[in-house]
């Protein structure tokens, strides 16, 4: 027994062994489809979507490689122009609202934030649950327009055309209506478990990075999604009623469903790219085998992200025809979005600074992260200013530049979390060779796609056309070998990794050696994540103690038995 | 615990009898023909009143844990950026670049 | 002494400390629902306030055309039913099963009694040809955009209604699990959050009622 000190308060606490090879985990404590489709497990409810989202990210992508054979050369290879523009909708719809928006969120969040907090389980289960149905029905509803008749617009779904088109836009967007609120009750569940369930002396100064970005993806979902859910509900009126809100032919204002539409869809932006942030924290910090640099400016610095980037939604509107105030404003806040995340590189960089660095996968994703991150980020401000944006907007400059914020982003941190998780989740270590090999290919694959774009941008090349001028033909034809390249880089990974789940060794609890509470226990986890009460008495990132001093706890049978129950109680609710 | 507090009988008896008193005053007040904007504002600033008499007292924030009301504020001071910069754009399309001298 | 507490926490779900923990929970989850809920109007009302600034004539003729009596009456009555809801609440406190289930059933009448009220001033409406956007045939008024007031005012009050309607069947729910005598002092979590919701389907209202109706 040792007593340590939590908010002044003091609770008796022993140090626990982690039980390497537990009988049960959540994988077999129960078996059979029925107890997978109606778990309120947050594990196994972060895994289904996992392979949802894995199965939305193949579909997306092999759609990109049709668009990008299409483009190989100007003629017309596969498809008709009109074919082209439902099959770019679809990858952006797809890519945007059913992989990227829950993919490190839903699928990893739901994984690890409440063993992160030393929690057994998120604040409300069921509406976890509820939360994937939903998502699943909103999916449903998305193939469903495909079938029917794959929708023209774009994935932004602008008035008056879509109002207009034949496609069947009521079906798709009333899908996104629907995983709207899924988005919505996973960020309000996520933003409740932090608040409440953390464990005893888990101090908001003791929250991993992770936690910190997640908390902040979650104030935008909870913020800026029912916006997006109304726009919806009112372009499915227009339709259907012809309302005229939005419709000019009625008395409407199109530009005006931009400002709707980007009053969420910017801010969603980040909530695409702030989880991204919390999973590069962690990979650096572990990898690196430092404390990180600036923990409180990385943890704030999320936070102020959510909050400029609820402002600056205009930028997207430059040429709409918006009035010249409201650009200059949009365009000035715009710059002010650099600062956090320029806070957020150079503390990562001072953090790896005289750092012991091991160049493992996930911190090789981490690297390809920072690079490509910097890229996507500093085109992004320039991008944010008026004089340059007129020039390039709609151009294949924009489309590079959000592509490599998005996938140089988000995909790559989603990889290198993967990659650092899958021992935790699978209990299983995929082949460290492969998993090299395969980053280098899709960095290299990557930049061969979208440095091309760049430049054709620059140079007048439109986004959104199926054909070019002969000009270009070099530089497409250079951008569709890269995504080739890509491709199998990805193809790589589902090998290794399925290999992995049959023939892979068996994962130790914690074989990074990093200090967050997820690695203080099994893996994969116990079916209720720790078999006693975690109590946190050091930092997250406290790589100078031995790791003993992070498996501290109150035994659950003291801690839910009879004997002190009031008074254990007592404590714990005040600490927390 | 506060966030369990009973609200007295009599606070919750008074505040309905002045939400209803309010509502009074305001089709009172659009009788009275106060010139624009004015009747705007003071319309709001009634209806502003009444919704925080709700939520104090009704919704308990006055005896709850001060986190809640952190949210509602929040959730107003969104819903105020919103209109706030949409109106930067919708009522300055004519105002021409010229036309604005900063 | 032991067991008698175990039964009073039969409620509190296995991932949570204690019943307090529960309880505070589910209402800041509520409070943050109700977050979205004021972004979700919040919308409607952007769209209220920038046609209302680039029509300001046409919102003092349109709002003529709505009832000041019947829009008052609708206040009131939401005032009354928050005030029953409030109460519902507060005999689960005091733990008088009999008055949670009274109460709520005057709340529902009360909600009730809106939508009836409601349905008379849509169907006079749809009467004369005041109809949402591309089925408007009012001639009344001498306004180009005359369709749009309405298609908002259709939208916002609308919504609200939706509102009102579920906010009824969260209260049936209730009072059938307030008759097999599901809450007390000890539990009353999903009075306390049905009450938040109810209230501020009232807040929307008190806002709604002086924006539509009152325009001079």
């Amino acid at each position: 027994m040792s007593a340590a000190a939590t908010n002044g308060n003091t609770l008796k606490v022993r140090y626990f062994d982690i039980d390497e090879n537990p009988p049960k985990n959540y994988l077999n404590a129960e078996s059979g489809l029925k107890s997978w489709l109606f778990t309120v497990d947050h594990k196994r409810i972060g895994l289904m979507y996992l392979a949802s989202i894995a199965l939305f990210f193949f579909v997306g992508g092999v759609l990109a490689l049709v668009l990008r054979t299409e483009l190989f050369t100007p003629a017309e290879n596969l498809m008709n122009a009109e074919t082209y523009n439902r099959i770019f909708t679809l990858h952006g719809a797809i890519m945007v609202f059913l992989f990227i928006i829950p993919s490190i969120p839903a699928a990893l969040g739901n994984f690890l934030l409440p063993i992160m907090l030393g929690a057994k389980d998120v604040a409300f289960p069921r509406l976890n649950l509820a939360s994937f149905w939903i998502y699943s029905i909103g999916a449903l509803f998305t193939l469903a327009s495909l079938a029917v008749n794959p929708i023209d617009t774009g994935w932004t779904f602008y008035t008056p055309y879509s109002v207009q088109t034949g496609s069947a836009v009521i079906l798709m967007t009333f899908g996104v209506f629907i995983m709207g609120f899924s988005s919505i009750l996973t960020g309000m569940n996520f933003i409740v478990t932090v608040h409440k369930m953390r464990a005893p002396g888990m101090t908001w100064g003791r929250l991993p990075l992770f936690i910190w970005a997640m908390y902040a993806t979650s104030v935008i979902q909870v913020l800026a999604t029912p916006v997006l859910a109304i726009t919806l509900a009112l372009l499915i009126m227009e339709r259907t009623l012809g309302i005229g809100i939005f419709d000019p032919a009625l008395g409407g204002d199109p530009v005006l469903y931009q400002h709707f539409f980007w009053f969420y869809s910017h801010p969603a932006v980040y909530i695409m790219i702030v989880p991204a942030f919390g999973v590069i924290s962690e990979l650096i910090g572990t990898f690196s085998r430092k404390t990180v640099f600036g923990y409180w400016a990385i943890a704030m610095s999320s936070l102020a992200i959510a909050f400029i980037g609820s402002l600056v939604w205009g930028h997207h509107m430059f040429v709409s025809g918006q009035s010249e105030l409201s650009t200059v404003v949009f365009s000035f806040l715009t710059f002010f979005v650099g600062i956090p995340t320029g806070i957020k590189i150079f503390n990562w960089l001072a953090t790896m600074h005289k750092g012991s660095i091991d160049m493992k996968t996930p911190m090789l994703y981490a690297c390809i992260f920072l690079f490509l991150f910097t890229i996507g980020g500093v085109t992004g401000i320039m991008l944010g200013a008026i004089s340059v944006n007129v020039q390039l907007h709609d151009t294949y400059y924009v489309v590079a530049h959000f592509h490599y914020v998005m996938m140089g982003g988000t995909v790559m941190a989603f990889l290198g979390g993967l990659h650092f998780w899958w021992p935790k989740m699978t209990g299983k270590m995929y082949s460290e060779f492969w998993g090299r090999i395969s980053a280098v290919i899709i960095f290299i694959g990557f930049n061969l796609t979208f440095l091309p774009q760049f430049i054709m941008g620059s140079q007048g090349m439109p986004r959104r056309y199926y054909s070019y001028i002969e000009q270009f033909q070099t530089m497409h034809q250079l951008s569709t070998i890269g995504s080739y390249v890509l491709g199998i880089g990805f193809v790589i990974i589902a090998v290794y990794l399925a290999h992995s789940l049959w023939k892979g060794e068996k994962a130790t609890s914690n074989p990074w050696g990093a200090r967050t509470l997820d690695w203080m226990t099994s893996s994969p986890p116990l079916q209720h994540n720790f078999n006693y009460q975690p109590v946190v008495t050091n930092g997250a990132y406290d790589y100078h103690k031995p790791i003993s001093d992070f498996t501290l706890g109150i035994s659950d049978d003291v801690y839910h038995g009879n004997d002190h129950e009031g008074d254990i109680r007592k404590q714990s609710a005040e600490t927390v | 615990m506060s966030a369990h507090h009973i609200i007295p009988l009599k606070t919750l008896l008074s505040t309905t009898f002045a939400l209803v008193v309010l509502t009074v005053v305001t089709v009172a007040v659009f009788y009275l023909n106060i010139p624009a904007p004015f009747d705007v504002v003071v319309a709001l600033l009634l209806a502003s009143f009444k919704a925080t008499l709700v939520a104090m007292f009704f919704m308990g924030l006055y005896y709850d844990e001060k986190f809640n009301t952190v949210v509602l504020v929040f959730s107003l001071l969104f819903f105020l950026v919103f209109v706030g910069i949409t109106l930067l754009d919708t009522n300055f399309r004519d105002a021409g670049i010229n036309v604005w001298i900063p | 002494m032991a067991q008698a507490q175990s039964l009073e926490n039969a409620h509190v779900q296995h991932h949570f400390r204690s019943s307090d923990q529960q309880f505070s929970s589910s209402k800041l989850g509520m409070w943050l629902f109700l977050f979205t809920e004021v972004m979700f109007f919040g919308g409607l009302f952007v769209a209220y306030i920038i046609y209302r600034a680039w029509n300001p004539e046409l919102f003092t003729m349109a709002a003529t055309e709505l009832s000041t009596v019947l829009g008052g009456i609708n206040t009131v009555v939401l005032i009354g039913s928050s005030l029953t809801c409030a109460l519902a609440i507060r005999a689960a406190q005091t733990n008088n099963q009999k008055m949670i289930v009274n109460y709520l059933l005057v709340t529902i009448v009360l909600a009730t009694v809106f939508l009836v009220i409601k349905y008379f001033e849509y169907t006079a409406k749809f009467e004369v040809g005041i109809l949402p956007g591309g089925m408007y045939t009012f001639e009344g008024i001498d306004h180009p955009k005359a369709s749009v007031f309405f298609s908002i005012y259709y939208m916002m009050t609308g919504l609200h209604g939706i509102h009102v309607i579920i906010g009824i069947g969260l209260m049936i729910w209730l009072v059938v699990k307030a008759r097999a005598g599901a809450y007390s002092s000890a539990y009353y979590t999903p009075v306390e959050i049905t009450g938040l919701y109810w209230h501020l389907v009232d807040i929307i209202w008190i806002f709604l009622f002086p924006l539509m109706y009152l325009i001079d």
